[in-house]
């Protein structure tokens, strides 16, 4: 006998099932890749109580995934310089396709789903020229490629689309790196970073720090639901950046956040991952390195308050405030003076959490 | 599992055993590796430019004998990227390698067609882009028969002059630097220092082991091997002068004696990382392939990417031993850099 599930995942596969939705997956909150005890690798979904409703196997380490609007269905990608992204049938709780990066591309470990979820967009660096790439692929055809387009920079990271439009934000971290030296940096003298929104696969504004600031590797991102952006910083080098955080809105300068010095440094110049309160006035900021997440006023673009977990990255936001990932298998969810924990001593949280 | 529990409480966390001594390696590591590196780099550094002063003929020995005694130098001092070499990008201006979008060639063609002026003295060409200066735009000059090709004779000297005379006054900045009160910061770090303590400071000689032998890993040999299907060659460090391979093993050389002080606490790791060194520095001292030219055959890549894979058998107890013993963060995420 054909169970609802099974059957939804056939009807899913032929892409003939508009009504199967996120409850059919058990209802997941975020999305989450993960390493586990024996060496593999999973996606996995966590439900607004923190506990775990699927983890998928995943061939190699993740990094970020990118949610369907409707459908439950999302798409785990490799971590850099990885050439796999997994498409997971979230109700059916399996691998609906497996997607590989066009020769002399490589993903970059993350993606966005267009407004009506017909199109996913990945960055991808075209290393031959150092060139970061937008891969287009039409989740409606079976995610078959169907083009590119220009990043605007080097080394494009996380990439978001601005809640209720098609705009779509770029993190470009500036930094070169080529498969065949690794993870290696190959231009940090040089590099140029910058915050690019596309429309149409045209890039129609790009924001940069000042060209003193040009070791700041703009990284991460998140999108408020105004629009306004929040970006993380990795400083490169021996640089002592002066924030960790910034903001921005369209047309408008990059503000940065300030925070006092020994907050400041106290994550060691790397940000791992950013988010939006629900509140949308707070910005929180996760250092794996120092151990660490912050909490930044969006208003005032200043610092507030911060909260010690080990090996914390990635965060997204949760009802009532913020809910952090560490490596070490916890979750917590972050509000004033009191925080709840749920442990999952099997799995370590892979940088970022997605929020569905 | 769940539970109720107030923040700051839940989250004291266990200080993590730190195994060995701790209290005396930046101090070593200041006296006895990075100190006598900078003044060799300094002194062969006058060397060249004082032999470069002497003479227009590029390929007098006396001129390429210091260039490799400085060069040298610089390969043994490339890994220590913190504090004075990195004020006002100066390791980038002496090492602009490796350059992805060959920025320097066409720097220098710019520069010897315009008969560019700002050769004239090495206070001027301290604003030109770091691309064209350093080690290897002199390396250009040196062995590049393109370049030699370009110009006049007059201003090829004059250009080839004045790099060699900036990379004595870079290498003089640096050290002048770390004796001017760099040094005493890392090697009695403190509250209003750098480094706040014993444990930064190590951890700043540990980022420097582990970036050295990723560099010279994924880098010095990742590049010009390339894939098994698209070896590169023509990307190996300094193949020009002959000197890819010499770098390798001056790297490694240098590399296991900073590695010896970051391990004195505990003398079972010391030992382990020794031999791995030596490994490696073996590997590398009976391959016969100065410049990587061997990657292009099967034969001869083998021996290559064994040389590679031994260095990277020195990284996996770096990152699994030492680290650890020295207090580095080492979580999942905390290793990631993404």
């Amino acid at each position: 006998m054909t169970s609802r599930r099974s059957f939804l995942a056939g009807m899913l596969a032929t892409g003939l099932a508009p009504s199967a939705t996120w409850a059919d997956a058990g209802a997941p909150r975020w999305l989450s890749a993960a390493g586990l005890p024996d060496g593999g690798f999973a996606l996995c979904g966590i439900g607004a109580d923190m506990t775990l409703r699927f983890r998928i196997p995943l061939p190699a380490r993740g990094h970020a995934a990118a949610a369907h609007p409707e459908r439950p269905e999302a798409v785990a990608f490799a971590r850099r310089p990885g050439t796999f992204a997994a498409v997971i049938d979230c109700a059916a709780g399996r691998e609906a396709a497996m997607l590989s990066a066009p020769e002399g591309r490589h993903f970059y470990g993350h993606g966005a789903f267009s407004l009506d979820g017909r199109w996913l967009y990945t960055t991808e660096n075209d290393f031959a020229a150092a060139r970061g790439v937008i891969g287009i692929w039409d989740a409606d055809h079976g995610y078959a490629r169907v083009g590119e387009f220009a990043s605007g920079g080097t080394g494009p990271h996380e990439i978001r689309r601005i809640p209720g439009t098609d705009t779509l934000v770029v993190a470009n971290g500036g930094i070169e790196t080529h498969p065949a030296s690794g993870r290696t940096k190959l231009n940090i003298a040089v590099m140029q970073p910058n915050l690019s929104y596309i429309d149409g696969g045209i890039v129609t504004e790009t924001d940069r720090l000042a060209p003193e600031m040009h070791k700041g590797s703009i990284r991460h991102i998140d999108i408020s639901h105004s629009g306004e952006v929040a970006f993380g910083l990795q400083w490169q080098g021996d640089e002592d950046g002066p924030a960790l955080v910034g903001l921005h809105r369209r047309g408008a300068p990059l503000r940065l956040c300030s925070a006092p010095e020994a907050n400041l440094r106290a994550m060691r110049n790397y940000a791992g991952s950013v988010a939006f309160a629900a509140n949308q006035r707070h910005v929180a900021v996760t250092s794996p390195r120092g151990g660490l997440v912050q909490i930044y006023d969006a208003g005032e673009a200043r610092y507030l308050r911060g909260e010690t977990i080990a090996d914390a990255c990635g965060v997204a936001s949760c009802r009532g405030g913020l809910l952090v990932a560490s490596g070490t298998g916890d979750l917590w969810r972050v509000a004033v003076g009191m925080a709840r924990r749920a442990e999952h001593a099997a799995l370590m949280w892979d940088n970022h959490l997605v929020a569905i | 599992m769940m539970r109720m529990i107030p923040l700051a409480f839940a989250l004291l966390l266990p200080i993590p055993a730190v195994a060995g001594d701790m209290a005396g390696i930046s101090r070593d590591a200041v006296e006895q590796h990075i100190m006598p590196r900078y003044a060799v780099l300094d002194d062969t550094s006058q060397a060249l430019a004082k032999a470069a002063s002497q003479t227009c003929d590029v390929a007098a020995p006396a001129l390429t004998d210091a260039y490799d005694a400085a060069f040298d130098a610089w390969i043994a001092a490339s890994h220590l990227r913190f504090g004075p070499s990195e004020a006002g990008d100066r390791a980038f201006a002496l090492a602009f390698w490796p350059d992805t979008r060959g920025i320097t060639p066409r720097t220098l063609r710019t520069l010897i067609a315009d008969a560019d002026p700002v050769a004239a003295s090495a206070e001027a060409y301290a604003d030109v882009s770091i691309a064209a200066r350093g080690f290897y735009a002199l390396e250009m000059m040196l062995y590049d028969a393109e370049i030699q090709a370009l110009g006049t004779p007059e201003y090829r000297c004059a250009l080839m002059q004045v790099m060699a005379a900036d990379i004595a006054n870079l290498a003089s900045a640096i050290r002048a630097d770390w004796q001017g009160g760099y040094a005493e910061k890392l090697a009695q770090p403190g509250a209003d220092g750098p480094y706040r303590g014993e444990a930064e400071a190590s951890q700043e000689l540990f980022k420097a082991l582990t970036y050295g032998l990723e560099f010279t890993s994924d880098t010095r040999l990742g590049r010009p091997l390339g894939t098994f299907d698209q070896p590169r060659p023509k990307r190996a460090e300094a193949w020009q002068s002959g000197r890819s391979l010499r770098n390798v093993a001056l790297s490694l050389a240098s590399l296991g004696d900073l590695a010896a002080i970051l391990a004195q606490g505990d003398p079972g790791l010391q030992t382990r990382l020794q031999d791995a060194f030596s490994t490696a520095l073996a590997e590398a001292k009976t391959l016969d392939d100065p410049v990587f030219a061997g990657v292009a055959m099967p034969a001869s890549r083998i021996r290559v990417e064994a040389l590679q894979q031994s260095i990277d058998s020195v990284r996996d107890i770096v990152r699994d031993d030492l680290g650890p013993s020295l207090g580095v963060a080492s979580g999942f995420n905390a290793m990631d850099g993404d």
